[in-house]
Order: C-alpha cells, then sequence, then structure tokens
C-alpha cells in the first residue's frame, strides 16, 4: 500500500559514473510500473534505490508522504525479486519464506500459516523440506516469489525475474504474475528489457536509456504514440522501419514524399506537421502496418524486391528492399514471396510515425 | 592396459611423494620413543628395539633445579641422563603457545570476517586501493619488521608479555585473514547479500546470518592457517620474550639445543608434543571442509 515517488533522484558512484541524473516519477499505489530499457539503462538501479540497497546521491525519494533517501533497506516495507532468484543455499525452501517474517519478529504459528499458505499459493507445497540446489528453475523462481509474497510487502519489486527461465515458461509465470498483482492490490514495479513482458504486465511502462527517462505511459500510449526513435525502436517485432524523406503539402493536406512514394497523411496526423512543407523527415513504419492489396493511387504503394523470407510459423517476416533501404514487415503466412520477386504493399498511413531526422524527437507527439 | 600402466605409475608416484614427506616425521616420532644410545647407534633405527616413554615423563615431571656442569648426568638411561635444565619451562610454555593462538585465531575471525565482508559486498571509496595496501604489508620479510615491531612493543611496555606476540601476530596473519575471506566473499553473488537486506537484515545481521554459514569452509582454512602461523612462530618470540612467563614452545625447544650437552630423544619428544594441538586441529575440522555449500544460491 505505497505511493513511490522519486523527485529528481540522481544516483552517482564513487568513480564518477552517474547512472541516474534527474529522474521524477510517481508510481500510483498498487500500479504495475515497468521500467523497460536496454542493459545499463539505469532501471536496475531505480529499482535498487526504490528497495534502499543503493544510496540516493542526489533528490529525495518518497514512499507515501515519508521521505525514504536515508532508511535502509531493512526498514523498508518492500519486498524483491531477483534475476539470479538469490534463494539461501544453506536454508530449506520452508526457511528461504520464512526468513523474511523471522526477521521482522512475526510469531513462529503465524509464520507457518502464512509460509504454508504462500507454498500452496505457488503450489510449491512438497518442496519445502529441500535445499535450493535439488529445485528446477521454475521451482527456485516460484521460491522466490514466495518468499516475497508471504511478507505482504507495501511495494513489490521485480528485477528481471524471468529472464533465467525457457521460453515456455516464461509466459506461464507472465500470467501468474499478472494474476499476483490482481490478488495482492499491491504496487508492483518491475524492471525488464523484454518488451513483450513489458507490454502484457504493465499499466504503465517507463521507457528509460541511460538513466534518462524517456517516456511514460499506458502499453498502447508507448506503442502506438512514441515520443522518438529510441522508444519507437525499442519495441515492436521485428522492429520498426525508418524511411528517411521529406514533408511536402498545401493547404488542404500533408504528404511524405521519399522517390516516387507519396504518402498521404490522414488530418489527424497533418494537423500538427502543418505549415512544415520541405521539411526532412523519418518515417517510422511498423512492420505489421503494410498489406499486400494495393493501393488506389500511383505512387501511394511500397515498391521493392525481396531480399529475405523468414516463416516464424503463425505468419512470416519479409525482408524488402527499397530503394537502397532494408525494411522487414510481417505478412501474414499465406503470402507466397520468394527472394528476388518485386513485390509493392500498400501502408497503413493511419498508424505511420513522424521523427526530426537529427534529434529522432516525434512530430506528431509531444 | 594402458589404464594399469598409468595407474601403476601414479601410485609408484605417489608412494614416493608420500615416503619424502612423512620420513620426517615418522623419524620425529620413532625417535621419541628411542633411547638416546639407539638414536645416536648407526645404522639409525626405524623400530625401536625397546619403546620407551622415559622422555615424554621427564618433560611432564622435569623437576625445578639448577643443572650445572657437574649435575647434569642424572644416569637417566633413556635421556643419557641428559635433560635439558630448562626442561620444566616446557609445559607453560605450551600454555602460552595455546593462549597466543588462540587468541589471534579468535581476534583474527572478529577483525577480519567484517573487514573481509565490507570490502567485498559494500562500495566505498578506496575499497581496492584498501585491500592492495593490506596485501602490501605482506611483501616485507618479517626480519625487517624486528626492529620496528620491537621499538613499539616496547613503547607498549609489553616486552615478555603474551601481549606482545599477539599483537605481532596479529599484524601478520589478518592481511591473509581478509584476503583468503575476500575472495570467498566476492565469489558469493551480490544478490544474495541484497535478499537478506531486504529480507529485513542489517548489514551485520546479513554477514552473521547469511555469509558466515555459507564461508565455513574458508573459514575453517582461516583458523588453521592463524593457529599454525602462530602456533610454529618463531623470529618474533624468540624477540619479545625473555622469560618463561611469555616463551613460546618454540623458544623453549629451541633452546634445548644450547644446554651443555644435548638429548635428541628428549628434543623428539618434545617436538611430538608440539605437532599434537595442530593436528587435532585438522582432524577437528577436516569433518567441516565441505565443498559445494553454495551450490543453487543462482541459476547455476
Amino acid at each position: 500500500m505505497a505511493r513511490i515517488t522519486l523527485n529528481s533522484v540522481g544516483k552517482r558512484y564513487p568513480n564518477g559514473f552517474a547512472a541516474l541524473e534527474d529522474l521524477s516519477l510517481a508510481i500510483a499505489d498498487k500500479e504495475f510500473l515497468v521500467l523497460l530499457g536496454p542493459s545499463g539503462c539505469g532501471k536496475s538501479t531505480t529499482l535498487n534505490l526504490i528497495a534502499g540497497l543503493e544510496d540516493v546521491t542526489a533528490g529525495s525519494l518518497y514512499f507515501d508522504d515519508v521521505l525514504m533517501n536515508v532508511v535502509p533497506a531493512h526498514r523498508r516495507d518492500v519486498a524483491m525479486v531477483f534475476q539470479s532468484y538469490a534463494l539461501y543455499p544453506h536454508k530449506s525452501v520452508y526457511e528461504n519464506i520464512a526468513f523474511g517474517l523471522r526477521m521482522r519478529g512475526h510469531p513462529r504459528a503465524e509464520i507457518e500459516s502464512r509460509v504454508k499458505d504462500a507454498a500452496r499459493r505457488l503450489e510449491i507445497e512438497p518442496l519445502l523440506e529441500r535445499r535450493p540446489h535439488q529445485l528446477s528453475g521454475g521451482q527456485r523462481q516460484r521460491v522466490a516469489l514466495g518468499r516475497a509474497l508471504v511478507r505482504q510487502p507495501a511495494a513489490f519489486l521485480m528485477d528481471e525475474p524471468l529472464s533465467n527461465l525457457d521460453a515456455a515458461l516464461r509466459i506461464a509465470m507472465r500470467a501468474e504474475i499478472k494474476q499476483l498483482h490482481h490478488t495482492m492490490r499491491t504496487t508492483f514495479v518491475y524492471v525488464t528489457h523484454d518488451q513483450a513482458e513489458a507490454l502484457t504486465l504493465a499499466d504503465r511502462i517507463v521507457v528509460m536509456r541511460e538513466g534518462v527517462i524517456q517516456q511514460i505511459g499506458s502499453p498502447e500510449e508507448i506503442y502506438d504514440r512514441p515520443r522518438n526513435t529510441f522508444v519507437a525502436s525499442f519495441l515492436g517485432n521485428p522492429p520498426i522501419n525508418y524511411l528517411e524523406g521529406a514533408l511536402a503539402g498545401d493547404g488542404a493536406g500533408m504528404r511524405f514524399e521519399r522517390g516516387a512514394l507519396r504518402l498521404a497523411l490522414p488530418p489527424a496526423l497533418a494537423q500538427p506537421l502543418r505549415g512544415q512543407a520541405g521539411r526532412p523527415v523519418r518515417l517510422g513504419l511498423r512492420a505489421e502496418d503494410v498489406d499486400e492489396r494495393r493501393a488506389p493511387r500511383a505512387g501511394e504503394t511500397l515498391q521493392g524486391r525481396v531480399f529475405s523470407v523468414m516463416p516464424v510459423g503463425s505468419d512470416q517476416y519479409l525482408g524488402l528492399e527499397s530503394e537502397g533501404t532494408q525494411l522487414f514487415f510481417r505478412v501474414g503466412r499465406d503470402v507466397r514471396h520468394r527472394e528476388g520477386d518485386n513485390v509493392a504493399l500498400s501502408v497503413n498511413t493511419n498508424r505511420v510515425q513522424v521523427f526530426d531526422p537529427s534529434s529522432g524527437a516525434s512530430l506528431l507527439w509531444q | 592396459m594402458r589404464n594399469l600402466g598409468r595407474n601403476i605409475l601414479l601410485f609408484a608416484a605417489s608412494a614416493v611423494f608420500l615416503v619424502y614427506v612423512l620420513a620426517p616425521v615418522a623419524w620425529l616420532v620413532s625417535s621419541s620413543v628411542q633411547q638416546e644410545s639407539e638414536i645416536t647407534s648407526r645404522p639409525p633405527q626405524w623400530i625401536p628395539r625397546q619403546p620407551t616413554l622415559e622422555n615424554f615423563r621427564a618433560i611432564f615431571e622435569a623437576e625445578e633445579k639448577q643443572v650445572t656442569y657437574e649435575t647434569r648426568r642424572q644416569g637417566d638411561p633413556a635421556t643419557g641422563g641428559f635433560i635439558p635444565s630448562t626442561a620444566r619451562d616446557l609445559v607453560p610454555a605450551m600454555w602460552n603457545s595455546l593462549i597466543v593462538a588462540v587468541a589471534v585465531v579468535v581476534l583474527n575471525l572478529l577483525v577480519g570476517v567484517p573487514a573481509a565482508y565490507a570490502m567485498a559486498k559494500i562500495r566505498f571509496i578506496g575499497r581496492s586501493s584498501s585491500i592492495y595496501f593490506m596485501l602490501s604489508t605482506r611483501v616485507i620479510p618479517d626480519i625487517a619488521l624486528v626492529v620496528p615491531f620491537f621499538l613499539f612493543i616496547h613503547k607498549l611496555g609489553l616486552l615478555d608479555h603474551l601481549g606482545s606476540l599477539i599483537i605481532t601476530y596479529l599484524a601478520i596473519t589478518i592481511p591473509f585473514t581478509v584476503f583468503i575471506l575476500v575472495s570467498y566473499f566476492e565469489s558469493l553473488p551480490d544478490e544474495l547479500d541484497k535478499a537478506a537486506r531486504v529480507d529485513g537484515c542489517s548489514r551485520l545481521q546479513t554477514l552473521l546470518r547469511v555469509y558466515v554459514p555459507l564461508a565455513t569452509p574458508s573459514l575453517v582454512a582461516v583458523v588453521l592457517f592463524t593457529f599454525l602461523t602462530s602456533w610454529n612462530e618463531f623470529l618474533l618470540a624468540l624477540m619479545f620474550t625473555q622469560t618463561p612467563a611469555s616463551q613460546t614452545m618454540p623458544i623453549v625447544v629451541a633452546a634445548f639445543t644450547s644446554d651443555f650437552t644435548i638429548s635428541f630423544s628428549f628434543i623428539n619428544a618434545a617436538g611430538v608434543i608440539a605437532v599434537i594441538p595442530p593436528v587435532v586441529l585438522a582432524v577437528v575440522f577436516e569433518r567441516y571442509i565441505v565443498s559445494g555449500l553454495t551450490a543453487g544460491a543462482v541459476k547455476g
């Protein structure tokens, strides 16, 4: 039960490296917030600061309205799940789960019932007497979850908890974590570099890069209205394609032009671009936003030569070379193309993105 | 067949090595129950013809009396009568050795364990340089430190006092203790430390409840190393101790050779007794040197 507020928080290490600079973030009570970014972007550091495992070197950190900057980790009511699980190897599963309660001085009977309860919930009851080295990866993951949820903490922190699991188990655990959030009704802060995890789990996603927040928003916002090319590139599979070109247009509407390609932008997108005809821009085109059906007018189709076909089961990835640029699209598996074919694809112009080519900032959403 | 040949070769090599290592010890034990005349006979007897415990009895029953050139022959057939004049210092010296060694072991753990944990798991300015600095003090040979140590001990008024040995042995052993434990703690995942603190442990509780139980093998190594170092130390003890009040076993045993005459059987019996405590310690702790205790902490 906690709001977590970071006000201009900074983290600078003794060697001078600044992991975070001026980070401000308000995490609502009972929210599922995902910190997303490549390794080294400061997402784990942010989590460690919230947990109290590292010291805040600038700014302030609040739980509800209490300043937490100098409160040591063991006095903050948070639980944490680690990528490596970090189970105590010399303790049994039962003792691992009970340890946090024991350290906080709960009575023995209560500890026992809460551990049993957590074990039942995670279906690890038969494992309680085992040692961590006798468990599989998935079982260790459950014990690590159990160790956190048995505490019923004010905030639940997770640092890439699923990245050591194999793909099938990861999907199942994702669903369980989501379920856990529903039943526990507490604040979750979840760190990952996996966009799919972020999109499926989050109420809100925070995209980070080199210690700076790039964008905060719901999964839909982040995916549909990226603020810059970094955010746009980080989500989507295969990644978003970029076409360098220029804006053109008159009073009636705006177009994106590149060689023979002329894409009329729908009014909603043209609105913020009005009056900027002639400006060079970078058009973002998501892999799924093309269609085999021919566009009604010439110039509105993307022409190219297939250089790669990659079936991925449900659909296939098409590598297309268009005027010297390599593009990747996702098309249905019934589409039959072979390498070397010339194809024309129509573009769903309602979903294109427009960026400034030098800064990478979106010209549509700010 | 090739395997058999290889095994025979390996066996032979280990047998040779074993004989090489154990022969002096065997001779020590064997000669300690021989009579003086047998020890000095040629060729030497590996198996005593008339084993005797007289040498050991002489250690524990050495009388308090002035031995002079005239009274040195006491007609004892086992020792040839050459019981050293300082024989009665041996048992008190054993106690001194034991007190010093135990104090050094305990203080090493008290200082070394928290220091190693801090250096391994807490980031602070000067962390790695402090590790190197501690280790670099061990590059200096002990003999070079004797004079500074002596002046220091003299200023403290600890000459001929067990405290002088405890202080100087700590200076010698703690860098090694910290070094051994730092490398072990560093090999334990940082996440264990984080998990314990999130679970409600203070730094000290994290150390005592998570790291110390996991570090048993290296703690045993540290205990053995520090105990043996201070049990066997000779040079500093020779400098700082003058009377039986503070002399340790190596000093007293060495002094046996500087008497009027030398009784090898008596010295060897003293040597056997000196070996017993370290051997007992090694046997007791051997059970605790369990490997693989950390398996399963993280994905392995």
